[in-house]
């Protein structure tokens, strides 16, 4: 992982090779590696782990299949629907989330929403609606606007030490533009899949993240105050940045810079 | 009659009672559901974000006026100005620092330094983005054009919103990122003579 750390690639990025230049070449070498780790990518391992979690845990795909009330054959169009709100949970909840309820069901204690454990477990729970169109329903009940609009906020508040917000970086009108050798990647435009490619590896930090984990790196880099996993604002980021997604394939592990 | 009135009553009473019973039987079904109907609320993580969010909001757009003596050839102003111009935070720097500058803040965390590079060009610059204009030249191209002055950089690097409100730059002085000398430091970096 030594060199994969210092490949500056991403799937944005290759996407962008084109227009950006000499500044982001890449070796032949570097190149094969890329591609190696498109179709091997290392996340398959903690995919694994998780799926044996969920064995353990929550009675595996079919325990998770009984517990939101649906057949196994409905699992993944109903996994690639989530954040949405669930009336047993009072609130629109993530898949992560939903895993805690069925753990405690279990009478396990459920696993932190930023232990590994649960990245893997709700990493491998969303490739189940790997090849589903992503299709959160932002308009399904009062909950879910409530969240959308929450999170359209939230992504639009410029704070922190820098006065940034996440539009500050991420709005239409920059996308491309080059940070400090980063492209910027959109994250906004209608059909953008973004959303439906994470969980992700990052090779950058050689393990697998979730969306709202990366959502943290980007606060804790432009000094904006870290928001925790699970709060409201945050789910609400995911249901705005997963609403742009919706209809693109999900494709899950993804693999990033 | 009143033995009718005694069987009438008898068998309201029974009603009654029995009315009851099935009041409470139906009370103790509703109690017993709710207490043990798929409440999940309180098990899953939700922990609160808005005070966080509150307490780190963006003061609104403020005009600054450029102290005298703010732009200078003062040498060590300039390589103030240059250093934060081209560096992140404390905690990334090897090396010596310039004269007034420090790695750490008075709290002892990592001091933050300006980053600009990230978005701007600039002569020497190493990794540059361009989300910012291009900064080379800016003396000849901007200042001794007259289309720039000393006030509208400082202005701009204290807080750019004053001049254009759907700005994409940092805001560093409404911020306290940085302290009037800092700010005065980098605009004398980029209208002096490189
Ligand atoms: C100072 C600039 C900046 C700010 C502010 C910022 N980001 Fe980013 N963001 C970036 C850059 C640069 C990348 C790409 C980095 C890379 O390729 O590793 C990125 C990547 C991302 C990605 C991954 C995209 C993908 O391809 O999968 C997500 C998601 C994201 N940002 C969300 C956010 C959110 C949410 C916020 C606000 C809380 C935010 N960003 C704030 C600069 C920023
Ligand atoms: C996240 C991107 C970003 C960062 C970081 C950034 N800038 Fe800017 N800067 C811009 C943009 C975009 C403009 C264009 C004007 C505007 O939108 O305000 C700009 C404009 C300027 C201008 C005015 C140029 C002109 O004459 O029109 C100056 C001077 C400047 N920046 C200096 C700095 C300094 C000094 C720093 C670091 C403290 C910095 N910038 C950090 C994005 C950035």
């Amino acid at each position: 992982m030594k060199t994969g750390i210092k490949i500056a690639l991403s799937i944005t990025l290759l996407s962008s090779l084109s227009f950006a230049g000499e500044q982001f070449a890449m070796s032949d070498s570097d190149r094969a590696m890329y591609t190696d780790m498109l179709e091997n990518n290392p996340a398959d391992l903690m995919i694994s782990n998780g799926e044996e979690l969920l064995e353990e845990y929550c009675g595996g795909d079919a325990g998770v299949a009984a517990f939101f009330n649906i057949s196994e054959d409905d699992l993944p169009a109903y996994i690639a629907g989530f954040p949405r709100y669930l009336k047993e949970f009072k609130q629109v909840v993530t898949v992560s989330q939903a895993l805690q309820g069925l753990m405690s069901k279990n009478t396990h204690k459920p696993f932190k929403l930023k232990s590994s454990d649960m990245f893997d477990m709700s990493a491998y729970v969303k490739t189940l609606a790997n090849g589903e169109k992503s299709n959160i329903d932002v308009n399904a009940d009062k909950y879910i606007k409530e969240a959308f609009v929450l999170g359209e906020k939230t992504y639009m508040t410029a704070r922190g030490g820098r006065g940034l917000s996440c539009n500050s970086c991420h709005s239409a009108d920059i996308v491309g533009a080059v940070l400090r050798t980063q492209p910027l990647p959109d994250l906004t435009s209608k059909g953008v899949a973004v959303a439906a490619t994470w969980p992700a590896y990052r090779m950058t930090k050689s393990s697998l993240r979730t969306l709202p984990r990366r959502f943290q790196g980007c606060m804790k880099n432009a000094l904006l105050k870290v928001i925790p996993l699970g709060s409201p604002e945050m789910v609400a980021l995911e249901v705005y940045l997963t609403h742009e997604a919706k209809g693109t394939e999900v494709a899950i592990p993804g693999l990033k810079r | 009659m009143k033995i009718l009135l005694l069987e009438d009553e008898y068998s309201l009473r029974i009603s009654i009672v029995e009315f009851l019973m099935k009041k409470t039987i139906m009370i103790s079904l509703l109690v017993s559901t709710s207490l043990f109907a798929a409440d999940y609320s309180s098990v899953i993580e939700k922990p609160n974000a808005s005070e966080l969010i509150q307490k780190d909001l963006l003061p609104p757009a403020k005009v600054f006026t450029m102290p005298s003596n703010c732009v200078t050839n003062d040498k060590d102003s300039i390589a103030r100005g240059a250093f934060i111009f081209h560096n992140l935070n404390g905690g990334k720097v090897k090396g010596k620092l310039p004269k007034g500058l420090a790695k750490k803040n008075a709290n002892g965390k990592s001091k933050q330094y300006g980053n600009c590079v990230a978005c701007h060009n600039i002569e020497g610059a190493v990794g540059a983005g361009n989300i910012g204009p291009d900064l080379t030249g800016y003396k000849a191209i901007f200042v001794d054009s007259g289309v720039r002055d000393n006030q509208f950089v400082y202005q701009k690097i204290a807080d750019p919103r004053v001049e254009n409100a759907n700005t994409h730059m940092t805001v560093n002085l409404t911020t306290k990122l940085f302290n009037e000398q800092e700010i005065c430091d980098m605009t004398s970096y980029i209208v002096s003579e490189r």
